[in-house]
């Protein structure tokens, strides 16, 4: 009897303390500290009745990006196909005054990831931010941006080819910009990270590059970003650039042989320029841009048919250790905010290691229905010497609702 | 090779950073070495120089009639940088490095707020790095402060457009906005500088006394506008029709920001038809296709207006180019010449 009234004498104590909102009802000697609860604003909750107000949650956003196709690849894969890019959740919010957070969760038709997960800290006085966590790679123009957010259905050949598609890291990065005169500006950045290699699969029929997850201090992946920018008369603005993408140490491996070429690096740099004009009502805009790349050291790796009885068990794999240039240029005008045309050029030596080439042209007309949905019809064209060449027609639809943000740097 | 590349591209990023420092402020930067020198002698010097040349206020303001205000209130303590051309659209202003730049080193933002310079402030705020811009503090002028805002929503869902939480935000384009434009601009102008108080006063009762003029100017005009019909292409001008009790019988976007569909201008124009003397009311930066088309199937007048000072001639202050604005429509409002009626418009 004692117990049973000790036991309610304890619950209704815990009924009446102040609680953590996010954390146990109780917050005994110990325990982790979590965070305070949001003060109800107003009305009957002005008493700090409740621990599950939702006055401080953050923005919430989701995009939709789904794409129909139709390719013509001599022989290859060709033929209709209609697919969900990508779903996107995003969360952004301050996590005090002098730093901001946020998460981007991407479901595809096969899985859901943590695309970016990050904190913004603004407190370092000065014009310095350090980003922690995991985000895309601060790299030229576009490397930022999610696929979904480009002016054009695919990111451009040379990138995808020497970076990858979207390369996100867990790292840390430091971001700084200054004045250069009265309009202009000069931003840089330096990261380290875990790994930059850009995302894919083992599936057992080509070689795989991997990094070692622990590694000493010097073979952190890292990034590096010089860019400046500057007003162009009343209505131009010209951007130069300068990135580069190291991975000091990785291997490639092919599974079927287990056989491997270990101690290899890889070095990606890239130039950049930029030009946007506006009208004077700054709706009609006409923007042309472009990179050049350099891949350097290990670009890539072929495995050779050892024996020659089609049994990759005694296949072996050797690293391409060599040097690879690509470039893209881009011409995008807009007649106004619901309606552009554009037209992108890439061209990459590939990273085989006979040096094949490779190039790609799309060119697309995007209708804005709305400041918060698209539509956009693109046509491209794949020359290349190790795949079938193909065209492709697509129609992509994009929605974005709520409030959508990346943290993308100029 | 790729030592060669590596150096090659240190070589490139020196040089940029470097020609960064050079072009930026050499001054700064021979004064930041001089102070590092010479410590606080140097410091002291310069605070009582500073007493004794006061340098005019540094305000960036968001749009052109923010900015004659201001300048009309501030006189030579001073200086303003303004954001947005009087031709552009708020809605689609591309933040530029000058913006960045004239933020990081404003003493002041002068805004109208309500949500209209969305599209570049926020980002110029959080890039510019500039405490004394921030929220709270009294650089930041937001000048819609007390503004009792129309169509204010009710539900917050895109369905209705592009609206703005706050309210519709054109304050800019109502007759009385000057009055609040000018009455918050003199407040953060004599928190910020105490004792250019007298100053700016002498110079705000100045321009009251214009603007008292023109506004007697703008009621004899507007006297006769109450219920004449009009069509807006956007919810521009919303308060100034509130004000004279001009009938809005609605607009070409179906929503704020919404692009018109054939749909809803088959509706307009039916609308339209079916009343009498209807004005379609642009601005400059929506007299479009849409608006032709629409005036040629209705057979309403046209009245191009000015949605902020300094975009068409003539409206370098914002009291001439409210002035503008009643004349133009008053000449819609008018009937048609013989020679009007016979061309349709």
């Amino acid at each position: 009897m004692h117990a049973k009234i000790l036991l309610f004498g304890a619950a209704s104590a815990a009924l009446t303390l102040p609680v953590q909102a996010q954390g146990a009802v109780f917050q005994t000697p110990g325990m982790p500290r979590s965070a305070a609860p949001a003060n109800p604003a107003s009305g009957s909750n002005a008493g700090q009745s409740t621990r599950f107000d939702n006055s401080f949650n953050p923005a919430l956003s989701f995009v939709f990006d789904g794409v129909a196709d139709q390719v013509n690849a001599d022989g290859g894969d060709d033929g209709v196909d209609l697919s969900l890019r990508v779903l996107e959740l995003a969360a952004q919010a301050w996590v005090d005054p002098n730093a901001w957070a946020y998460f981007i969760a991407a479901a595809d038709e096969e899985s859901l990831n943590v695309e970016e997960a990050a904190v913004h800290y603004t407190g370092l006085g000065g014009n310095s931010t350090l980003r922690a966590g995991r985000f895309f790679i601060d790299f030229g123009k576009q490397m930022q941006t999610h696929v979904h957010e480009l002016r054009t259905l695919e990111r451009p050949l040379v990138l995808r080819t020497f970076l990858g598609d979207e390369v996100k890291g867990d790292g840390v990065q430091w971001d700084c910009w200054t004045t250069t005169g009265d309009a202009g500006a000069l931003r840089w950045s330096i990261g380290a990270f875990r790994s930059l290699l850009p995302e894919a699969e083992d599936d057992g029929t080509s070689a795989f590059a991997e990094v070692a997850e622990r590694k000493s201090a010097g073979d952190l992946n890292a990034t590096a970003r010089v860019t400046a920018f500057h007003d162009v008369g009343d209505n131009g603005t010209f951007q130069l650039g300068a990135s580069a993408r190291v991975i000091p140490d990785y291997a490639f491996a092919f599974s079927p042989s287990g056989d491997a070429a270990v101690g290899l690096d890889n070095t990606v740099y890239g130039v950049d320029v930029t030009y946007g004009w506006h009208d004077d009502t700054g709706l009609e805009r006409w923007t042309v841009g472009g990179e050049f790349l350099v891949s350097t050291g290990d670009v890539g790796a072929d495995v050779t048919d050892v024996g020659s009885d089609g049994d990759p068990t005694n296949d072996t794999v050797a690293a391409v250790d060599d040097t690879r240039t690509g470039w893209f240029a881009f011409v995008d005008c807009a007649w106004n905010p619901s309606h552009s045309v554009g037209l992108q050029y890439s061209s990459t030596e590939l990273t085989d290691a006979a040096g094949s080439d490779a190039s790609e042209v799309e060119a697309y007309y995007t209708w804005q229905l709305s400041e918060f949905h698209r539509l956009r019809f693109a046509a491209s064209a794949l020359e290349s010497d190790l795949d079938p060449d193909a065209q492709r027609f697509a129609v992509q639809y994009t929605a974005i609702v709520g409030a959508h943000g990346h943290g993308v740097n100029w | 090779m790729q030592r060669r590349i590596a150096i090659l591209f240190a070589a490139v990023m020196l040089l940029a950073t470097s020609a960064s420092a050079l072009v930026g402020d050499p001054l700064k930067l021979v004064a930041t070495s001089a102070s590092a020198l010479v410590g606080d002698p140097l410091k002291l010097v310069a605070t009582s120089a500073s007493a004794l040349v006061r340098e005019p206020l540094k305000l960036v303001a968001t749009i052109p009639d923010l900015a004659d205000i201001a300048q009309a209130i501030g006189g030579e303590r001073v200086s303003i940088t303004t954001l947005c051309k009087g031709t552009e659209n708020t809605h689609f202003v591309t933040a530029k490095p000058s913006h960045l730049v004239a933020m990081s080193r404003a003493d002041a933002l002068v805004e109208i707020g309500l949500s209209l310079e969305m599209a570049f402030v926020p980002g110029l705020l959080e890039q510019c790095r500039n405490d004394r811009l921030q929220p709270g503090k009294p650089g930041l002028i937001n000048t819609s402060e007390g503004w009792k805002a129309l169509d204010v929503p009710v539900v917050l869902d895109r369905k209705q457009g592009d609206v703005h939480p706050q309210g519709n935000p054109h304050m800019n384009l109502a007759p009385s906005g000057g009055r609040q434009m000018a009455e918050r601009i003199f407040a953060g102008l004599c928190a910020l500088d105490p004792s250019g108080k007298p100053e700016y006063q002498k110079r705000y009762d100045a321009w009251l006394a214009e603007l008292a003029e023109a506004e007697k100017r703008w009621s004899a005009l507007g006297a006769a506008w109450k219920g004449r019909k009009v069509v807006l292409y956007h919810k521009e001008f919303d308060y100034l029709a509130a004000e004279y009790g001009i009938d809005v019988l609605g607009s070409v976007e179906p929503k704020p920001g919404i692009a018109p569909t054939p749909g809803h201008i088959a509706d307009l124009v039916e609308r339209m038809r079916r009343e009498k003397d209807v004005v379609l009311i642009t601005a400059v930066w929506s007299n479009n296709k849409e608006v032709r088309e629409i005036a040629e199937r209705t057979g309403a007048r046209v009245v191009e207006l000015p949605n902020m000072c300094r975009g068409v001639p003539g409206t370098d202050t914002w009291i001439r180019m409210m002035d503008l604005v009643h004349q133009r429509i008053d000449a819609a409002f008018r009937p048609a010449t013989p020679k009007e009626a016979k061309s349709g418009g």
